[in-house]
């Protein structure tokens, strides 16, 4: 069935149709429609969910947490100033390994204050052990809140899932999505079955006191279900695609990159805007694609590599900024690119929910494949922005 | 360098007596570093610190692994850890006992030296806090800090904190136990086994650190394993029970923090398993007979 | 009602943990626990608690036992129920918090819960300070009381405010059970336990526990300083049930707050002004929850002047 819905609604579709057990909820825009559209599920008899309304982000993780140790399968949402808030519990819920899965509409987080799209609020939250992904319409925001809680909830990953929509972007914007019967999402994705949990018939101790000489195993440990995740999530995405009929390429994915020479690494609803422009480009004769960054954590170094062998020059776009020069994607992108010798380009634009428009984007190529001819470019270069010359 | 490891009990005040000699080292013109490691100890649980002194600065941030001395507050001490581990061959071990050196078993046979400091701090401190005394001792056993040094120290370090008086109480028990330590050799008759602990590789780990009851090699894991830790060296006194006087009104039993008193004789009788007793003496406080006695817990 | 001879004797936070000797903590637990059953699941949050009971891989705990964070007990505590709730298991939800993590930094995640009236039982292990970081100063310190954030200093010395009126801010809730309790009141203890367990919706037990080193006290003496603080007014038995409160227990006669503050080195720098201060806030304390004066020779003193009375100033300000 197609409905034109936002992204937000498309969200709370998509934690319906995996028949969540509790939702611990505070609101925040721009993604506060997620919530009212569960409770509305909720209250219609559409949901049989346990819908919590907490007194804050801090409150809502720890309740996640806690019903997810408790056996429940556990969705939320937040923003900005409110994943901010729930940073703390972020970094209990993953190494505890507890699969809950967060949407989190990306929004600039203050101060000074402002609602709009940004990635600083998710950036913050990167080594805190949760998987993260961005997505770049409402479908693949519905689609990626059931492959999340699959993700998640397998055995060999079992860790927290934060997928990220752009907010206003998405959480506001009404675009056509194909919404998935609920007979097919419970073949896909079956019931939460975990092995340890709160339960007085076998007690277990979850989130004990830890000294030193532990604790470096447990963090280890994590990191194997980081690299398990990476295999899971091609797993998952190829037998979502052969399931409902849509691809998303699992970590990244990419758009006309077969004979590119010159590439842009992509987030969010960017991609999106991008595909024009390289369709553009495209006509003109120049060679250039897009890798579409969907997951930053686990960060798909060994995917990039490849997919970057035979390129000149390669851009890099960057929502957040990390105050010391390059932004946070570029630095992983370097970092993960070690040794190879072509130039990679900074592009910042969209700070603060600044609309990325087209020109914008044209730029980016452009200064890229200048660098690729062997041009000199400024290696971090900011769009749009007043006082700067790009 | 020479190096100092400090082995005591939560409350007997290793830490300040490792600060204590680093202070006395630095006014004879040394350089020293003390500090100690950053547990959560409460009240009565085994603690180490560690005393660096050196003539020229220390850099070395790490813990203190092949000790010059080990000092020992507390002898019950002995029963679980192995005090002498890693001591360099020509080191020594001084321990507060009221033994001779030549009668504590420490597995092996290494330079020893022992006080009563217990005694010596009840005696003048009125209260079994041996930091200061045990310094004594060290000053004594090691030369390597003279005696008045350390007085002077633990008058200003003490009397700072507590009050002349209380620095100057503690400096004679300091020199008390100079005068009265003795020096030998320990016995080496124990089989010094290596404590048992469960280490898995991070591949063998719950996931999570999510523990259910479990038994490994080490022993138990997981929820109400904590019976593993035999805890009787804490105390300092222990509860004897009068039979007779019982009348099994069953307020020691339900105010008991531990759990050592246990009902048998289906519900008839009582029983103590000292293995689990701290020696806080609540038991004999509220019994309404009187009829528990607190009894020093080491003859 | 269960009496101390009918109490289980299975050590569902059994010996081994690390706790001071003499603790008052352990004491509560230990009994709290006996009384609830093993179909409980617990939450505690970051105090002495987690560490005496949990230091991996051991446990005292044998019900479940959860922990995450300091300031998140109302919270975890409603995930917990919900979970269990929504895979229709009956459980008694426990949590287990210092008076740091009620009267301070969990106040919110409290009255969250409480407000939401969730099936849960919150008790807060009331010893007067932040005593797993070392003793300092929390919202329910009482007066005069030393702490290392309250030293006796030559300007100023010990804890200048007076022990914050939580019963009331949690009573205010308009929730099902609100008592006090203290472990030197064994039958009142099981009881309020046992009612509460007994109850729906959001329960609330207050115990006062002693802590040996942070009131610097002899650890046989636990259970005989409670008694005192309730003799002489520092602590008072009672209970709220659906908004009616009754005295639990009442003193034959109100004692000297001297006699209770003098089993404690943190008290023991006090001036006799400060000591009639505190005397005078025990009084009025005395007043309103026993509805009489308490013993002529201590309470005479005309109390204070009650801080939010309405003046002249304020009826200009705010109206009458």
């Amino acid at each position: 069935m197609k409905k034109v819905i936002t992204g937000d609604h498309a969200v709370a579709i998509g934690a319906k149709l995996c028949r969540v057990d509790v939702v611990p909820a505070y609101p925040i825009t721009p993604q506060t429609l997620i919530i009212e559209h569960i409770a509305d599920f909720v209250n219609d008899g559409e949901l049989d969910t346990k819908f919590l309304t907490m007194e804050s982000e801090h409150s809502v993780m720890s309740a996640a947490a806690a019903a997810s140790a408790a056996g429940a399968r556990v969705f939320t949402a937040t923003s900005s100033q409110g994943l901010a808030f729930m940073h703390e519990m972020l970094y209990a819920t993953a190494p505890l390994r507890l699969p809950v899965v967060m949407a989190n509409a990306s929004r600039t987080l203050g101060g000074p204050p402002g609602i709009w799209c940004e990635y600083n609020d998710s950036m913050g939250a990167r080594d805190s052990g949760w998987l993260q992904l961005y997505v770049e319409d409402n479908q693949e925001a519905l689609d990626m809140i059931i492959q999340s809680f699959r993700i998640a909830e397998d055995k060999r990953v079992l860790l927290p899932v934060m997928p990220c929509l752009d907010g206003f972007v998405l959480t506001h914007t009404v675009e056509p999505v194909e919404i998935p019967t609920q007979e097919e999402v419970d073949s896909f994705l079956g019931p939460y079955e975990p092995d340890i949990i709160l339960d007085p018939a076998r007690p277990a101790m979850i989130g004990t006191f830890m000294p030193a000489e532990y604790i470096m195993e447990l963090r280890r440990q994590t990191v194997a279900a980081f690299d398990s995740a990476k295999d899971v999530i091609r797993e998952v995405n190829s037998e979502f695609s052969k399931k409902f009929g849509r691809d998303y390429g699992g970590l990244v994915d990419t758009y006309r990159m077969d004979d590119a020479k010159v590439a842009l690494i992509t987030m969010g609803t960017v991609t999106s805007t991008s595909r024009e422009v390289v369709d553009d480009l495209r006509q003109k004769g120049e060679k250039v694609g897009i890798i579409k960054l969907r997951f930053f954590r686990p960060f798909p170094s060994e995917d990039l590599r490849k997919l970057v062998s035979n390129l000149d020059a390669l851009g890099v776009f960057d929502r957040s900024i990390s105050y010391h020069g390059g932004g946070p994607v570029y630095n992983e992108v370097r970092s993960a690119l070690f040794g190879m010798k072509m130039p990679v380009i900074n592009h910042f634009a969209g700070l603060g929910g600044r609309d990325v428009t087209e020109d914008q984007i044209f730029k980016m190529f452009e200064l890229t494949s200048r660098a690729a001819k062997g041009e000199k470019v400024k290696e971090v270069n900011w769009h749009n922005t007043r006082g700067e010359t790009v | 360098m020479f190096e100092v490891r400090f082995h005591g009990r939560g409350g007997q005040g290793a830490v300040m007596a490792a600060q204590t000699l680093a202070e006395a080292a630095v006014n004879e013109g040394n350089y020293a570093v003390a500090f100690p490691f950053f547990g959560a100890e409460r009240r009565g649980a085994p603690v180490l610190a560690f005393t660096r002194i050196d003539e020229k600065k220390i850099y070395s941030k790490t813990q203190v692994y092949a000790p010059d001395c080990v000092v020992v507050l507390d002898d019950s001490l002995l029963d679980t850890i192995d005090v002498v581990s890693g001591l360099k061959p020509n080191g020594t071990v001084i321990i507060n006992s009221k033994e001779k050196p030549d009668d504590i078993d420490l597995g092996v046979s290494v330079r020893t030296a022992s006080v009563n400091a217990t005694s010596i701090a009840l005696e003048i401190l009125k209260a079994p806090i041996t930091n200061t005394a045990i310094l004594g001792a060290f000053a004594k056993a090691t030369g390597i800090i003279r005696i008045e040094s350390l007085e002077a120290s633990i008058k200003q370090k003490f009397g700072e904190k507590l009050g002349e008086k209380v620095g100057e109480r503690n400096a004679f028990a300091a020199r008390t136990a100079y005068e009265k330590t003795i020096i030998g050799t320990s016995r080496s008759v124990k089989k010094l086994e290596a404590k048992k602990q469960w280490l898995p590789k991070y591949q063998d780990y719950p996931i999570g650190a999510a523990l259910i009851e479990g038994k490994t090699e080490a022993g138990l894991i997981g929820p109400g394993s904590f019976i593993e830790n035999k805890v009787s060296g804490w105390a300092t006194y222990r509860p004897l029970r009068d039979k007779e006087k019982c009348t099994m009104c069953l307020l020691c039993w339900f105010y008991c923090p531990e759990g050592t008193i246990i009902r048998i004789s289906d519900r008839g009788d009582l029983m103590t398993n000292y293995d689990y007793c701290k020696g806080c003496g609540v038991c004999a406080n509220e019994c309404p007979v009187d009829a528990i006695k607190m009894v020093r817990a080491r003859a | 009602m269960i009496t101390i001879k009918e109490l289980s004797d299975d050590n569902l936070f059994t010996a081994g943990h690390t706790a001071c000797p003499g603790c008052g903590v352990a004491m509560s637990i230990r009994n709290a626990i006996r009384v609830l059953g093993k179909d409980t699941a617990v939450y505690v949050p970051a105090s002495c608690a987690v560490v005496f009971g949990t230091t991996f891989p051991y446990g005292a705990w044998k019900v479940p036992f959860f922990h995450t964070a300091f300031e998140n007990t109302g919270a975890c505590l409603t995930g917990m129920q919900a979970a269990f709730e929504k895979k229709g298991k009956k459980v008694t939800v426990v949590g287990f918090a210092g008076d740091g993590g009620t009267y301070d930094i969990g106040l919110q995640s409290m009255s969250g819960a409480a407000e939401r009236n969730e099936d849960i039982i919150y008790i807060c292990l009331d010893n007067e300070a932040y005593m797993n970081t070392g003793i300092q100063r929390s919202g329910g310190t009482p007066f005069g009381a030393w702490t290392t954030t309250t030293p006796v200093g030559s300007n100023i010395q010990g804890n200048q405010r007076f022990k914050k009126n939580l019963g009331d801010i949690v009573v205010a809730h308009e929730i099902p059970y609100y008592a006090t309790l203290s472990i030197g009141h064994p039958l009142d203890f099981i009881r309020k336990v046992e009612k509460a367990k007994n109850m729906k919706g959001f329960r609330f037990l207050h115990m006062f526990t002693p802590c040996i080193p942070g009131w610097k006290m002899d650890p046989a003496k636990t259970v005989e300083v409670t008694k005192r603080a309730v003799e002489s007014g520092m602590w008072t038995l009672y209970e709220v049930e659906n908004g009616e409160k009754k005295v639990t227990y009442k003193p034959g006669k109100m004692k000297s707050v001297k006699d209770y503050l003098n089993m404690q080195g943190r008290f023991r720098h006090m001036s006799d002004e400060d000591i009639n201060k505190l005397q005078m806030w025990v009084c009025r304390k005395w007043n309103l929850h026993y509805h009489e004066k308490g013993a002529p020779d201590i309470c005479e003193v005309a109390p204070p002047v009650e801080h939010h009375a309405i003046t002249e100033e304020h009826r200009e300000m705010h109206g009458p």
